[in-house]
């Protein structure tokens, strides 16, 4: 089927049970589908063409829901393996619906799999749904109706025939295992729809969940997460492929760096025991935006805070990307996190500007950590209010005199209801900040949410530029109507998936040329702001 | 994992078009790879990133931090865009043979 075809297809009469067919690609977004932009991209002509997925990917991958891929499932060879595949599936469906194999997140999926009211409030919410001109397949009830049809007809215990006449009916084929398998990634995980069901459905852990499924049981995840993340951490000690001596040689750079800037001398602590605060960064973080963990040193040197970093593996990288796709690499991880705070004695852990880390550490770790592990976390976020707020370093905001919007990272606004200390900072220092709308835990994700931002195989930035982070491109713009004509524009994204998703955005839509528009973290402000530095901390210049 | 004609020799290539043996690198490999990346002619400033890098990661295994390569090559990373347009991680690195860089960068 061709893409017309297909998108006619989905259009006319889209039907759920579909998803069990074996009859090609499922459906497909084309630009003249796409929700419209605002000035300077409000002419739908100069929308970039989708690129094609190449003929070697169709003949080797499993690509049969839109037109792009980010699982790389191979095509099986014979039946047989199909079957053995789908009976995997089955079985994971099995443990995902048992206390002793899912005792973390049994209870809430529950909530989630008996009702649905199928009012579509959710649908409405959710950024990919509307950004994709209201594909059917993007409905956050798409995925879990069919998980739920599943759930009702093979697993729960009673008959199969009353269980299809009430819950509707769905086969258990290939085609439904694959396609749901690359439907839990069109995702952001970021609950927006969770957060309007009238009902307290949760179609984004129903979406994550999936995804367990497929990691767990059929080892089916992406090379991004799993073999290049979790597993590169777990070896080499973090996701960037830094070990120890790589990192610190990295920091002393950064730390030079810094001094040079500012005019002061920042040295980073290393393994100081007994500190208050052990601050843990992304270490994405030092390799693509070394200024972001170089303003946290010179802010927590200006201000007298008694910090440390710590060079242990696994704990000098905040990332955990178990949390997108994988309870066991999740524990592993947080485990890890816990361990190098309890060995240090610091008082607290501190989080720097990373979303997925807030929320695995200090809400999920919770269910996780246990005695003497349960050691403090706090967000970077609130820190770094109180320092700001106490008076300890002088400012100088008009070294702010730029426009400044910030972007709320879902995991540490609208599940931490973390929202206003980053916004009194941006007050205090950013005398043309302005909000995005709607803003707080109303946000939408930038499109790179669940670990989206470093997935880039065949064309799938297509569809994070276009569809998923579409929504938060038209908010960053509308925040800027008043002012085209500014040169320098700043997105405020403390989070650094959300920033590399913001970067790659901007870079593809030529934004920074075009609109001046630059993007970075809350820490640069503040240093930018500092009167006791040198000034221009934040240099206008692409990165 | 696809395959691509690059320097003469059949190469694994991921789904970014980074190859899977660095070791196999080799100049021609690399005019072809910088072909991808919409780069025709390989000026000496493009083979100096590229031979930064390639050092760089013979020694540590991985890719410099941005900040350390533009420093120690002299070039800004304006510069850098402008030889590699998609950027020294996704462009000058494939040239160079590196593997895509990992985590959140």
């Amino acid at each position: 089927m061709n893409p017309v075809e297909a998108k006619a297809k989905t259009k006319k009469a889209f039907r759920l049970e579909d998803i069990s067919q074996d009859n090609g690609q499922w459906s497909h977004v084309e630009n003249s589908d796409l929700m419209p932009l605002p000035a300077p991209l409000d002419n739908p002509a100069e929308e970039p063409a989708w690129k094609p997925l190449s003929d070697q990917a169709r003949e080797r991958y499993e690509c049969n829901l839109d037109g792009t891929l980010i699982l790389n499932i191979p095509k099986p060879k014979s039946k047989e393996e199909e079957q053995e595949l789908v009976r995997k599936f089955l079985t994971g469906l099995h443990k995902l619906f048992t206390e002793e194999n899912n005792w973390g997140f049994l209870r809430p999926l529950m909530l989630s799999m008996d009702h649905c009211a199928n009012c579509q409030t959710c649908s409405e919410a959710c950024h990919i749904y509307e950004a994709s001109g209201h594909n059917p397949i993007y409905r956050p009830t798409c995925r879990s109706e069919v998980l739920r049809r599943l759930y009702h007809k093979y697993i729960k215990p009673g008959g199969r025939f009353l269980a299809t006449l009430r819950h509707g009916d769905i086969d258990l084929t290939w085609p439904t295992v694959v396609r749901l398998a690359e439907l839990s990634y069109r995702c952001n995980l970021f609950r927006r729809c969770a957060q309007t069901c009238p009902i307290g459905v949760d179609n984004g852990l129903i979406a994550r969940e999936l995804r367990k499924v497929f990691s767990q049981e059929l080892g089916i995840h992406t090379k991004e997460l799993h073999d290049n993340g979790s597993m590169l951490q777990l070896k080499v000690g973090s996701s960037t492929g830094m070990n120890a001596l790589v990192l610190k040689d990295n920091v002393d750079f950064i730390d030079e760096d810094m001094s040079d800037k500012t005019g002061m001398t920042i040295k980073t602590p290393w393994d100081k025991e007994g500190a208050d605060v052990l601050l843990i960064h992304n270490a994405g973080e030092m390799m693509a935006w070394p200024e972001n963990p170089g303003a946290f040193a010179v802010i927590l040197e200006a201000a007298g805070v008694s910090w440390t970093m710590s060079s242990e593996a696994v704990a000098y990288d905040s990332i955990n990307y178990g949390l997108f796709y994988d309870d066991a690499m999740l524990a592993k991880v947080v485990v890890r996190h816990a361990m190098a705070a309890k060995k240090l004695g610091v008082k607290k852990i501190v989080l720097g500007e990373c979303g997925h880390a807030h929320k695995a550490l200090t809400v999920i770790a919770d269910r996780l950590l246990t005695g003497d592990l349960n050691i403090p976390r706090e967000s970077s976020m609130t820190l770094l209010r109180d320092i700001v707020m106490s008076g300890r370093l002088r400012f100088d905001p008009s070294r702010n005199d730029f426009p400044v919007t910030l972007h709320d990272p879902c995991n540490l606004v609208r599940l931490m209801g973390v929202v206003e200390p980053q916004r009194e900072v941006l007050r205090k220092l950013c005398p043309l900040f302005r909000e995005m709308t709607p803003h707080g835990v109303e946000n939408y994700c930038c499109g790179g949410g669940s670990g989206f931002a470093i997935h880039s195989g065949h064309n799938f930035s297509d569809w994070r530029f276009k569809v998923s982070g579409r929504k938060k491109l038209a908010q960053i713009l509308n925040a800027f109507q008043d002012c085209p004509d500014a040169p320098h524009k700043y997105v405020c994204a403390p989070c650094s998936n959300c920033k590399g998703q913001i970067r790659d955005m901007l870079q593809y839509y030529h934004l920074f040329e075009r609109w001046g528009i630059l993007y970075g973290g809350l820490v640069e402000l503040i240093v930018n702001a500092m009167a006791d530095v040198k000034p221009g901390f934040i240099e206008w210049e692409w990165r | 994992m696809a395959t691509q004609t690059l320097g003469g020799k059949e190469m694994e290539v991921d789904e970014d078009g980074f190859i899977q043996k660095p070791e196999e690198w080799d100049q021609g490999v690399a005019q072809d790879l910088a072909k991808t990346e919409g780069v025709q002619d390989m000026s000496d400033n493009h083979w100096k990133l590229v031979h930064y890098l390639r050092d760089y990661y013979l020694k540590f295994g991985m890719a410099p931090m941005i900040r350390k390569l533009c420093k120690e090559t002299g070039f800004s990373l304006k510069e850098i865009y402008e030889m590699y347009p998609s950027g020294p991680a996704k462009g000058a690195c494939k040239v160079a043979g590196l593997p895509k860089p990992t985590g959140c960068v």
